[in-house]
């Protein structure tokens, strides 16, 4: 029996993982973290309501649950991290940095010194305890649900006291019908998907909260011709489609934007070869065991539960054999040797 | 306990949070019914069949009017409570007195005034001398509800208006012509309580069909023919040009129903929920002793549906939630609190200690309750405050100690 510090999210996943703990016989102590409680413009933050479905679910499994405030360190390494990177150009994984920073950062840190032998969430991801105390994470079971993708920086020290249940479990559906057995009034609850502090406003409405709108020109990238007008270049991502206020035309596709000049550039062909590219340079590299791997093939995924491509690491560049869709700048490459995740790097520009 | 176990249905289903919302009574639904089918007509539209449903909307002002003693000339229906509410204080620019403890929507509407609030006493009751305090030369409107929905303290409305009345006097006198009006918000009463203006001595009163087992979303303002009340909806110009929008036929001749019921039933029922608070505030005490009972000790002075428990260093929520496995629905105060997961302003407006406060069920009877209700809610509150005493390793002594001096009044 351990002493388990559980991060109850009011969602389904994290409610079997509390559930399943508490029926291995483990001393289960549930944690609400409050981490952004901020209402926007047409969507009210639903932290409390989330709260009192944690709180069912405890109150059902018969553990205590207690509300932690992590607005800060959530504001400082998410929030204004996220609205930085918009800022100058990039588009950022805030859920990678929630991990890192607050989920196995804070969390981690304030339940190990209350006396936490372990902490446990409800990810879908496995931890393997090998020999001489290495630990490695692994994908989840259910290949469609797996968030590896989200815990490339977590450190082999933080995932030593780690436990995440919900990743042995086959599919997500198993999931809800463990859960619906158990009686945890949760099963019936609709993924969260998106990044949660913006809900269904959406990042844009979120960004222009925070940031300036600036005018600027939205350029024909094979012409150079101007098509229309932006209201900001910060707004736009690689590969973007919808968004583009340009009067009608074919759908066009944003190839590259420059937050200094404020230009958006843009293409009609979705098989244009600026959509594409055959390498990758990494930076802020992380590695889960603290040693970079060494040069040679590696799995790769530049989108969460997105495909995973084969590809040369060279140093901090990955090399394709295929040209590959343009991962837009900020977002995470994450390596994969089998099942197992070794780390990755933040996209350049 | 094993998983089959804890997904069994409750043996029985009791709802005890009449205060949060009453089901629509059968005779209000059918009184309803045709308004919403066949006699949809717009009120205002020219035709003989439109007439008559104008005209039934005017028997249902009347019958509001009457049954509160009112001028149906004086009678403003809008969306619920909160809406008449808001309505009473945009009659007025100046400075406002209300007390701590009134509904969120009359302290919000305070909020846009410059104001007094007056403090009230542990049992919540408004002490009308208190209120003359607060009165100032230019003060316009004071706001005290006639009952309070979350510890059922019944104000001293008429004492307050006498208060009110010698102010207005004494600016008479001194040939101040700044006037100044009382507003009571009888939401939670008119289903207990005798809600006649003319009694009361009131300018402006507010009531809500949605707690006497009307619809939702249909309340009432009357306004004294003193009172120039200012539209907050602008459109077509129905209610006296008050309150723009097509009539809500159907809600306003359910209300006139319920209103009509409620005072059928009153003294009856009233006596009938008395004993049945009675029998479960008995059975509580004798199986959780440590448990504290908050409101005036006078029957004259609460409701008679509605007691206000505390179990000191018990998380409420919990409670909340073990309940609601054994069938039994209760709520924690006001709704409005609850969702934002507060503690309750009107129980730290008469002091309680934070401990008992977060301990705190308000339960309330109404026309479904029975007996073996009662009985079976005592024995299911009961076990789940016991569950969570061991749970957190409380006892008696240490309730009594976290709630101070609180329960020994």
């Amino acid at each position: 029996m351990a002493r388990v510090f559980c991060g109850l999210s009011g969602g389904v996943d994290s409610a079997l993982a509390a559930a399943l703990l508490v029926e291995a016989g483990h001393d289960v102590t549930a944690v609400y973290m409050r981490n952004w409680s901020r209402d926007l413009p047409g969507f009210k933050c639903p932290w409390a309501r989330e709260l009192a479905d944690a709180e069912r679910v405890a109150v059902t499994l018969g553990i205590d649950l207690e509300v932690w405030d992590c607005e800060a360190e959530y504001k400082a390494t998410v929030v204004d991290y996220l609205v930085d990177a918009y800022a100058h150009g990039y588009t950022p994984n805030p859920d990678v940095m929630c991990n890192q920073t607050v989920k196995f950062g804070t969390f981690l840190e304030r339940a190990l010194a209350a006396g936490a032998d372990f902490v446990a969430t409800g990810h879908y991801g496995r931890v393997e305890r090998g020999e001489g105390g290495r630990v490695r994470l692994l994908r989840a079971l259910d290949e469609h649900k797996d968030q590896t993708y989200f815990l490339w920086r977590v450190s082999e020290d933080a995932l030593a006291r780690t436990l995440l249940p919900v990743g042995e479990i086959r599919d997500k559906a198993e999931v809800r019908r463990m859960c619906a057995e158990r009686g945890l009034g949760v099963e019936n609850k609709p993924d969260s998907d998106g990044i949660c502090f913006v809900g269904p406003v959406g990042i844009r409405a979120f960004l222009l909260d925070s940031l300036e709108r600036r005018a600027g020109d939205v350029v024909e990238w094979e012409t150079g011709r101007v098509l229309g007008r932006h209201d900001g270049a910060f707004l736009f991502t690689v590969g973007q489609r919808r968004g583009l206020d340009l009067g009608g035309g074919p759908a066009r596709y944003v190839v590259d934007t420059d937050v200094e000049k404020n230009v958006v550039y843009v293409t009609a062909d979705h098989d244009s070869p600026a959509l594409f590219m055959r390498e990758i340079a990494l930076d802020d590299t992380c590695w889960i065991s603290g040693e970079a791997p060494e040069s040679g093939r590696y799995l790769v995924r530049t989108r969460h539960t997105g495909e995973l491509c084969e590809a040369e690491l060279d140093g901090c560049v990955l090399r394709f054999g295929e040209p590959v869709r343009r991962v837009a700048p900020g977002q995470s490459a994450v390596l994969y040797d089998g099942v197992r995740c070794l780390g990755g790097g933040i996209v350049q520009k | 306990m094993t998983h089959g176990e804890k997904n069994e249905a409750p043996m029985r289903e009791v709802y005890l949070d009449y205060a949060a919302a009453t089901p629509v009574d059968p005779e209000v639904a059918e009184a309803m019914l045709p308004y919403l089918t066949e006699r949809f007509w717009n009120p205002s539209a020219p035709y003989a069949r439109a007439r008559e449903v104008r005209d039934d909307v005017e028997r249902a002002r009347g019958t509001v009017a009457r049954l509160i003693g009112a001028r149906p000339d004086c009678l403003t229906f809008t969306a619920g409570a909160t809406e008449a509410n808001n309505l009473a204080f945009a009659a007025v620019e100046g400075h406002v007195v209300v007390d701590a403890i009134e509904h969120e929507s009359v302290l919000a509407c305070a909020g846009t005034h410059a104001r007094r609030t007056v403090r009230v006493g542990a049992d919540g009751i408004v002490d009308a001398a208190a209120v003359a305090r607060a009165i100032r030369p230019d003060t316009e409107l004071v706001s005290v509800e006639l009952a309070n929905g979350e510890i059922g303290c019944v104000q001293p409305v008429r004492e307050i208006s006498r208060v009110v009345a010698t102010e207005r006097a004494r600016r008479l006198e001194a040939g101040e012509d700044t006037p100044i009006y009382l507003h009571s918000d009888a939401s939670q009463a008119a289903g207990a309580l005798s809600v006649n203006v003319a009694t009361l001595g009131v300018d402006l009163l507010t009531l809500s069909a949605a707690k006497i087992y009307g619809p939702k979303q249909v309340g009432v303002l009357w306004a004294s023919e003193d009172v120039r009340l200012r539209p907050l909806v602008y459109g077509g110009g129905q209610e006296g040009g008050v309150r723009s929008g097509t009539e809500n036929v159907a809600g306003v001749v359910g209300f006139a129903r319920a209103l009509e019921l409620a005072c059928e039933r009153r003294g009856e029922e009233g006596r009938r929920l008395a004993g049945l608070r009675e029998r479960l505030r008995e059975g509580l005490l004798a199986r959780v002793p440590s448990m504290v009972v908050t409101g005036p000790k006078s029957p004259k002075r609460r409701l008679p549906g509605l007691l206000h428990v505390s179990f000191a260093g018990v998380e409420a929520r919990r409670l909340v939630i073990a309940l609601e496995r054994a069938g039994v629905s209760v709520g924690t105060g006001s709704a409005c609190a609850a969702s934002r997961m507060r503690v309750s302003h009107v129980l730290e407006a008469i002091g309680m200690p934070r401990e008992l406060a977060e301990g705190s069920l308000r339960l309330t009877l109404g026309r479904g309750t029975t007996e073996e209700d009662v009985d079976y809610a005592v024995e299911a509150i009961a076990d789940a405050v016991r569950a969570e005493m061991a749970r957190v390793g409380t006892d008696a002594a240490a309730m009594a100690a976290l709630a101070g001096g609180w329960g020994r009044r």
